[in-house]
């Protein structure tokens, strides 16, 4: 299969033009998303290539963007409506939660809003408390949902065609701290990253590290670490938050016996709180340690101190060790 | 300096009180099609007042009335042709109905029977109609405008004739969905009818809570859409401007905001109006009357009696429609702890 080296931008700009050219269904709607190819550039070129009436500029009002896509699925087409940042997300919640979420259970599955709600997330680009948060529990907790979070250019290529082509409303978050830094081989043309999997990006057989997104790679640098102390990790990049491949990770608990959950949201309530629970309700007696949570604080995102916020890898390490000797 | 907003209009109408009909409607209502109305506005009538009883017996847990805003859901219905949309709120049962949804259907989504279409999942929520484009809303005031406008604006794209009408309340107005519906409607010319019923009270709160002009349809001023008020207790002028919104909108004129202005039904009862328009138009009689009064009252008994003895649907349905594979909806989500 020939590819060509991209960074996550062009992997996704690569997936939804793809899509667009394969299925004419497909619209892509947002503030921004036109002309100037949206605020990372993203959607560049589509507008050229498909017009205005798939590639929309929108009015300014994310309640107006998701509850207009829920018509647009209605009606037959396959929005991918892009939210600037996820943390404009909420003037849209009530539409994601309340409607896009239950459309297909509160009609017996006569109707259906299938759409791809693609959005930023995360921190460490100096946004700030507005342009730097990670609210995937506030979806995850949603039953109706499905959402990913890929962490490198093939992954979210992948993701994004599974995710246009999938039955259900998908949320796909972009850490955008990697939007141009994350760089690899991404194949031309046709291929799917099955929603649902996740994947063992380093094996190991003393910690298992459960990541995603940016995460993954401060996991990754804190594992180089401890490998020279001795310790072992086996690194799971989740991919998909929900539905969460469960299997890999009970499978991964129960070799090594210890857990170590890494992501940038606030630690209460974040989805590290749900995958302790799943780990102990299915892998209790294999666990050889309390599992560990390595998360952002539970205060709102800093400007300046965003790095001593954020999980970076010298946090993460000592929890790795600390579990492992435990 | 010259201010915009101004007294509002008085609201159009169409038929008059002495049962006759302004000659410049006339064409809008054929016989079969004003015998057609009555019939129907007398079913919503009969229904209403049948759940509203079964509601206060506490035989079922709610139920969004109608009575007296027959003519303002069952003539924006009529108006709009079988290819377009209709997005109803919580009272526009009257508008699926019309469009075709058996009243078996519906009985059995009141009482939330394993043969109800949203599995029980939905009972007391809009009911809906997918074989004609009747959409399914959920009870949350506003949330529906802009999948309308949504629905129109896709239809336009694709350059199909086709229109979608929404109803709300005049609480709706104060929401921001229908800000941002409108919003979307005027910038895209979507081919949209937003019909605002208006009784003056959002359960208890009275109009002028809501909003500081007196009228509604003068919203539509600012979203650069056509506004309209009409009298909500004639059939024949909601019928005549609805279908001419809705001609417009498709034709590539911009929206329409539809105030259907509607007193107190002790003041103006809706169905009395027609009715004594088909007298005067020697459609209708007094054993006429009572022979439909008497056929509907039994279809209802029927309908409603055969559903609150249905079966409810199983427990496993709970599950069914979270997403579209079940056992992909959560990793523990049949798990019984």
């Amino acid at each position: 299969m020939t590819t060509t080296q991209m960074n996550m931008v062009q992997a996704i700009n690569d997936a939804l033009r793809h899509e667009m050219r394969r299925d004419d269904r497909v619209v892509v709607l947002g503030e921004d998303v036109g002309k100037v190819g949206g605020v990372f550039r993203v959607t560049q070129g589509l507008w050229d290539e498909f017009g205005d009436d798939r590639v929309i500029d929108t009015p300014l009002s994310e309640g107006g963007i998701v509850g207009t896509a829920i018509g647009m699925a209605l009606y037959g087409l396959v929005p991918v409506p892009e939210i600037q940042f996820a943390d404009f997300i909420y003037p849209a919640y009530d539409q994601i939660v309340s409607e896009l979420a239950k459309m297909r259970w509160r009609s017996g599955g006569e109707y259906t809003a299938k759409m791809v709600v693609r959005t930023p997330v995360g921190g460490g680009i100096r946004g700030g408390l507005y342009h730097s948060q990670s609210p995937e529990s506030l979806f995850i907790h949603v039953a109706g949902l499905k959402v990913v979070c890929p962490s490198n250019p093939r992954d979210a290529k992948g993701l994004l065609l599974a995710s246009i082509r999938d039955p259900d409303p998908v949320l796909f978050f972009e850490p955008k701290r990697i939007y141009r830094a994350a760089k690899g081989e991404v194949p031309e043309g046709e291929y799917t990253v099955e929603i649902g999997k996740a994947s063992v990006v380093r094996p190991g057989e003393h910690v298992t590290v459960l990541a995603w997104g940016a995460m993954l790679y401060e996991a990754v640098a804190a594992a180089d670490e401890a490998r020279k102390q001795g310790v072992e990790c086996e690194i799971v990049d989740l991919r998909t938050l929900w539905p969460v491949d469960v299997d890999t990770i009970v499978a991964s608990v129960k070799k090594t016996g210890r857990l170590v959950v890494v992501h940038e949201a606030p630690k209460t309530c974040g989805f590290g709180a749900e995958l302790v629970a799943l780990v102990n309700e299915r892998a209790f007696v294999h666990l050889e340690a309390p599992p560990v949570r390595v998360c952002g604080y539970d205060t709102p995102f800093p400007y300046t101190l965003e790095m001593d916020y954020l999980p970076l890898a010298h946090r993460i390490l000592p929890a790795m060790l600390e579990t492992a000797r435990y | 300096m010259q201010s915009i907003a101004s007294a509002p209009n008085a609201p159009l109408g169409a038929l008059r009180d002495d049962g006759s009909l302004d000659p410049a409607h006339a064409g809008a209502l054929t016989d079969e099609l004003a015998v057609a109305l009555y019939e129907h506005m007398v079913l919503a009538r009969t229904v209403d007042e049948r759940l509203v009883a079964l509601q206060r017996e506490g035989v079922i847990a709610s139920h969004s009335s109608a009575v007296g805003e027959e003519a303002a859901i069952v003539g924006a219905a009529a108006a709009m042709l079988d290819d377009d949309w209709i997005f109803p709120s919580a009272r526009e049962h009257a508008a699926a109905l019309w469009r075709g949804m058996p009243l078996a259907a519906y009985a059995h989504h009141v009482f939330g029977t394993a043969r109800d279409a949203t599995l029980g999942h939905a009972s007391g929520d809009p009911p809906f109609w997918r074989a004609a484009r009747v959409a399914s809303c959920s009870p949350l005031v506003g949330t529906q405008i802009p999948h309308a406008v949504g629905v129109a604006w896709a239809a336009r794209t694709r350059k199909a004739a086709v229109a979608a009408l929404v109803y709300f309340g005049d609480g709706a107005t104060s929401s921001g969905d229908f800000h941002t519906g409108l919003n979307f409607a005027g910038v895209t010319r979507a081919p949209v009818v937003a019909l605002c019923r208006n009784n003056g009270f959002a359960v208890s709160t009275p109009v002028a809570r809501q909003s500081a002009p007196s009228g509604l349809a003068v919203k539509a001023v600012a979203y650069g859409l056509h506004g309209v008020r009409v009298d909500g207790t004639d059939v024949v002028a909601v019928l005549s401007v609805v279908r001419a919104a809705r001609d417009r909108a498709v034709a590539g004129g911009g929206g329409t905001l539809v105030e259907a202005v509607i007193p107190a039904v002790e003041r103006v009862d809706p169905v009395e109006r027609l009715r004594r328009h088909l007298e005067a138009r020697a459609l209708w009689d007094a054993a006429r009357e009572q022979r439909l009064v008497a056929e509907v009252a039994a279809d209802v008994e029927r309908a409603l009696a055969e559903a609150r003895a249905a079966d409810k649907p199983a427990p496993d349905t709970i599950f069914d429609g979270v997403l579209a594979s079940s056992t992909a909806s959560a990793p523990h989500a049949r798990a019984p702890r």
